[in-house]
């Protein structure tokens, strides 16, 4: 049982650490850039309506006059008042003149803005980005509004210096990528103390198995989880079954062995006491040699069949098995001419090796066959996980005094009268195996009648 | 009867050759499937005894091959396997009886005889022919209940045209599955033997058992007993 030193591609633990990474970096480089783009973007919105909101202000206290000039009294937003506060307003008329702007922004070089020229339809704000030198990148937006008295167009432009936003956007950056970092450092630890934890029973699992190879353990202990749990019990059913067919293969070879030894010690006996061998000698040594014949048959029947009637055992169904044994035996027993009737109640089937099946179905149709006088009934039928097959004769059946004797369980083929033969030892040893029993009883044909009866487990 | 016997055990093949020979047969033997395959196409036999485990050609693919080749003789398995899996598997191929290693040399031949009566239709091994009764497994001979002695030849001779009644039976064809190849083929031998099986199965001349068929061969028409 020791296992192949094949290296294979990925242990299960590199599978999944290897694909658990590959998600993790992608989930969290996904989260980071949408987080990342939907903070941008709310940013913007935020620095547009504050610059809607402060025009909508100027719009509120702008006075003009006659002549287009703009009186503008102090605006609430402190910022305007100071000079290069970051926050700017100007009012400019249709031509691209300036009629007014906000104290904050007397440094601020108009003509390098191109704003003065901004064709903007009345009622409605547009928002762009500009650049002055001293200033730097700014954000604006510029209303156009449309003065009745005067019968003139003027544009209201507010602009904030962009680096307080970009600043903080920067921030925001840096903080959510530390976070996702810290997360993933986290998660990857947290998914390799999970694999260790799932992985225990495999390498429990591996560890009792050579165990179990060096001799160290007979079994896989119970404690598995439930999704191991039936690999593990089959393992132990395998393992078991094995241990018994070792035990019955050496069984089987002691038993070969030492009772091939009393017709050895006949024969040699007779070789060596004898300076001229008779008639008789060769009848005798013909009658051990006929001994062990069956005795190697037997023991070896036993040693070969199977014992796997609950691990793996599949349906085996009865009918073609005793159609095709019919078949045989029609040729085998032509002078006969046995009647052979198969009566088959429902589908039956046998849970087990076919040729466990073949063998004890062929050695009891056999038994019918040769003792018939000319009928020979087979009937099968499957009840409360009850295989049972009948098979009857019209022959002379087995008187009920030898009915005990023929049923002894473990007789072995040495200890059989001669012409008995093997083929019952064979058949009861099989259904033994099984855990079955066979009933021998009187049939209506007038013969005998041997029942099998084998449970399902 | 002629034979053929595919056995690849030198020592068991000698010891069956011995045995068949010494018991009336013509045995040609062939020590693995492939020679066997051939013999059986090329000659006409009355039997095969074929063993199972077989080099070069396995005997269930000899058995399927012979008789995939329409031949119809009937054959006998010998195998040391005794599982019924084997045994069924050997007789759905095409055999007729099998005999599991070790066996008696007599049981072979019983089940031989038994094999050879079956096919000319015989159910019972005595062959009855109004007053003449062939015992085929006691090889005796019985004319209105009083036994006759028969020479091994003649035997033979009286039992082939008793299995085949009715029919008309070449000398060559006699010849053939009676004799060894290396017989002296004078067919003066067979006259002399039809004439004495004659004399002896019917010394009044009122049967006339044995008809000569001029140009062709001879002809056992004497009606069967009951049925055959």
């Amino acid at each position: 049982m020791s296992l192949p030193k094949t290296k294979h591609k990925y242990s299960l633990q590199q599978r999944l650490v290897l694909a658990f990474g590959i998600l993790l970096i992608l989930f969290l480089s996904l989260t980071g850039l949408v987080l990342d783009q939907a903070y941008k973007q709310s940013v913007e919105a935020a620095v547009e309506e504050r610059l809607q909101l402060q025009i909508y202000a100027l719009l509120g206290v702008a006075e003009p006059d006659f002549d287009g000039s703009f009186f503008v009294p102090d605006l609430e937003e402190a910022r305007f008042n100071q000079l290069d506060s970051g926050l700017y307003a100007f009012i400019l008329d249709e031509n691209g003149h300036e009629v007014w702007r906000s104290s904050s922004s007397l440094n601020i070089n108009l003509a390098q803005l191109n704003l003065l020229l901004l064709d903007i339809e009345p009622g409605l704000t547009v928002f762009g980005n500009a650049e002055n030198e001293l200033q730097g990148p700014m954000s604006y937006a510029a209303y156009g509004t449309y003065w009745a008295n005067l019968d003139r167009i003027f544009n209201f432009v507010v602009m904030e210096s962009v680096a307080p936003t970009e600043a903080e956007i920067r921030e925001f950056q840096s903080s959510l990528w530390l976070w996702l970092g810290g997360l993933a450092v986290f998660l990857s630890l947290a998914q390799f103390m999970l694999l260790r934890w799932g992985m225990t029973p495999l390498k429990q699992l591996a560890g009792e198995l050579t165990d179990i190879e060096t001799g160290k353990k007979e079994q896989l202990g119970e404690d598995y989880p439930s999704e191991l749990q039936a690999l593990s019990q089959n393992m132990n059913m395998l393992i078991k079954s094995e241990r018994q067919r070792q035990s019955r293969y050496r069984s089987t070879l002691g038993d070969l062995a030492h009772s091939l030894k009393t017709p050895l010690a006949v024969i040699s006996g007779i070789v060596q006491q004898k300076k001229r061998v008779n008639k008789n000698d060769l009848a005798d040594v013909a009658e051990q040699v006929e001994r062990m014949n069956q005795i190697v048959s037997y023991q070896l029947g036993r040693a070969v069949q199977s014992d796997q009637k609950r691990v793996l055992a599949s349906p085996v169904a009865v009918e073609p098995v005793i159609k095709k044994l019919g078949d045989a035996l029609h040729k085998v027993y032509l002078d006969k001419q046995v009647n052979l009737v198969i009566q088959l109640e429902t589908e039956s089937f046998f849970y087990g090796e076919e040729s466990d099946l073949t063998e004890l179905l062929g050695n009891l149709m056999d038994n019918a066959f040769k003792y018939c006088n000319e009928t020979v009934h087979v009937s099968a039928r499957e009840e409360d996980r009850k295989l049972m097959i009948n098979i009857e004769d019209d022959g002379s059946g087995v008187p009920e005094k030898q009915r005990h004797w023929v049923l002894e369980r473990g007789a072995r083929a040495d200890t059989h009268h001669s012409g008995q033969g093997i083929g019952l030892a064979v058949a009861l040893e099989i259904i033994g195996s099984y855990g079955g029993e066979l009933k021998i009883a009187s049939s209506a044909l007038g013969g005998a009648s041997m029942q099998v009866i084998i449970s399902r487990n | 009867m002629r034979l053929l016997l595919v056995e690849d055990e030198d020592l068991l093949r000698a010891q069956l050759v011995k045995a068949l020979e010494d018991g009336g047969y013509i045995v040609d033997s062939s020590q693995d499937g492939e020679l066997g395959l051939f013999q059986a196409s090329e000659f006409s036999y009355d039997a095969a005894i074929i063993d199972l485990g077989l080099p070069k050609l396995s005997g269930i693919d000899l058995i399927k091959a012979i008789r995939e080749a329409g031949k119809v003789f009937p054959i006998l398995i010998l195998t040391a396997r005794d599982k019924w899996t084997d045994k069924v598997e050997g007789l759905e191929a095409g055999a007729d009886d099998y005999v599991v290693k070790p066996f008696q040399i007599e049981e072979i031949k019983a089940r031989l005889n038994a094999l050879l009566r079956r096919a000319a239709g015989f159910a019972k091994p005595v062959l009855e022919f109004a007053e003449i009764s062939l015992d085929t497994s006691a090889k005796t001979l019985s004319v209105a209940g009083e036994e006759i002695e028969l020479t091994a030849y003649e035997y033979k001779v009286l039992e082939y045209l008793m299995l085949h009644p009715g029919q008309v039976v070449s000398k060559m064809e006699l010849t053939e599955h009676l004799y060894d190849q290396d017989y002296d083929r004078d067919s003066n031998v067979l006259e002399v033997f039809i004439r004495r099986l004659r004399q002896k199965l019917d010394p009044d001349e009122t049967l006339k058992p044995i008809d000569t068929v001029r140009g062709q061969g001879y002809r056992f028409n004497v009606p069967p007993k009951n049925q055959a």
